[in-house]
């Protein structure tokens, strides 16, 4: 079992995370599916500046010695094989890992299903009967590439031990370098592209807060704060969804508490806290789609289970969480789940 | 425009999940004509604020969207 200290700092952080999530309905399968799809662009805006906000957080935090950056290995068959499944799970399951997260907070049943199949899937792959797969896309041709196989310094900022490759570390350059042009281009692009976007919501501070749902600014920066305190708090690693659901199956079903991690402690919290915020919203109802919809969507959650373990991590702990510490592991499972999403939403909503 | 306008048509999206509402709404607005107003009733809060953004955004009106009860709400579309 994890130390007291730590299930309660999870909880918290997780509370606070479900909260922001609910309000700023932070999803991204949304966000990417609706470039292509709806040419929605607010939620998009909200994920970039989640980055930027972290990407400065992060390095900020690893400069002055509060953390120290730990990007995830680099499998790089994993990462594409496992990005593109997540993707296309993520699609049918009508959300990310952690927009499955929070609305089964807001009582969606749908996304409660694509969650048991989450982690059905995350098990199944992790040590069940996929776990070849697993090992396959992790061995051989596709082992492991360190900075040491490549000849360069695993570089500054980042965990003592921890030889995975970044940007900064690949080229030999500081990684505040990176961090800076990153930041400004998304910046730019923000500022460029900003209007249409924002809602035309009136009303007092708290209506605004906790009745209708929050700009995409206002959800980038909360979303980049609450991963930089996630970071703080857990110290390993910044936040991180399907792990902790993996981790609650696994204890479940093995009655072996010693399974439940941090992020498990993070995900019940997210729940907790989505329905705090639906509820004050006036947004919470137990619902269900049709019979359909709901296999597809237990479908779904499978997929990104299988997708999330074969690729190390789901959306959050790449995208949110990994890019910003410039992981090239994350960065090209991230591109991988998109064009997973992007495949799997022309299939289904585009074609004909 | 008053509130008390008469849809020509309802769409229940009620229980559907990201994107269906969107997407079902969408394709329900290209099959109607010209000034005929269709009210789209749903119960998934990302929708209930991206449908109104989208459609206004394709040039349609939105003439109401009233939050109807808990988690429930009726959106008014003017087609263009």
């Amino acid at each position: 079992m994890i130390d007291t200290s730590l299930m309660i700092s999870g909880l918290v952080v997780g509370v606070i995370f479900g909260f922001v999530l609910q309000r700023g309905r932070f999803c991204m399968n949304s966000a990417f599916r609706d470039i292509i799809l709806l040419k929605e662009y607010s939620l998009i805006k909200a994920v970039s500046l989640a980055i930027v906000v972290q990407m400065i957080g992060f390095h900020l935090m690893a400069t002055v010695g509060w953390i120290q950056l730990n990007p995830k290995p680099f499998y790089w068959g994993a990462m594409i094989v496992g990005g593109f499944i997540f993707g296309i799970g993520m699609v049918l399951a009508a959300g990310c890992a952690s927009g499955t997260t929070y609305r089964v907070g807001e009582g969606m049943m749908g996304s409660f299903v694509a969650l048991i199949g989450l982690m059905i899937g995350g098990l199944t792959t992790s040590a069940g009967a996929l776990a070849w797969l697993n090992s396959d896309l992790k061995s051989g041709v596709f082992s492991l590439i360190t900075s040491d196989d490549l000849g360069v310094e695993p570089g500054p900022l980042i965990k003592d031990g921890n030889t995975s490759l970044t940007l900064a570390n690949v080229l030999g350059l500081d990684p505040w370098i990176f961090v800076v042009i990153i930041a400004i281009v998304i910046l730019a692009i923000l500022m460029w592209k900003r209007g249409g976007e924002e809602s035309k919501v009136e009303g007092t501070a708290y209506e605004r807060i906790f009745k209708a749902g929050w700009d995409w600014w206002v959800t980038g920066i909360a979303v980049g704060i609450v991963g930089m305190i996630a970071f703080l708090a857990f110290k390993n690693y910044g936040l991180g969804i399907s792990g902790g659901w993996f981790g609650f199956l696994n204890a479940l079903i093995t009655g072996d508490p010693e399974k439940l991690n941090w992020f498990t402690f993070l995900v019940i919290g997210v729940v907790l806290g989505a329905s705090v915020a639906a509820v004050i919203a006036g947004e919470f109802k137990l619902r269900a789609p049709n019979a359909k919809r709901l296999l597809q969507q237990f479908v779904g959650g499978l997929i990104m289970g299988i997708g999330a373990v074969i690729g190390t991590a789901c959306n959050i702990g790449h995208i949110l969480s990994g890019i910003p510490q410039l992981a090239l592991s994350s960065i090209l499972g991230g591109v991988f789940i998109i064009l997973g999403t992007w495949t799997a939403a022309y299939i289904i909503f585009m074609r004909g | 425009m008053s509130s008390d306008v008469k849809p020509t048509d309802v769409l229940d999206v009620r229980g559907e999940v990201c994107p269906y509402p969107d997407v079902k709404t969408q394709k329900k607005v290209k099959a109607m004509k010209s000034g005929e107003v269709l009210e789209v009733l749903v119960d998934y809060p990302l929708s209930a604020e991206r449908i109104p953004r989208s459609m206004e955004k394709a040039g349609h009106e939105i003439l109401k969207t009233e939050k109807t009860g808990t988690g429930e709400w009726k959106i008014l579309i003017k087609i263009k």
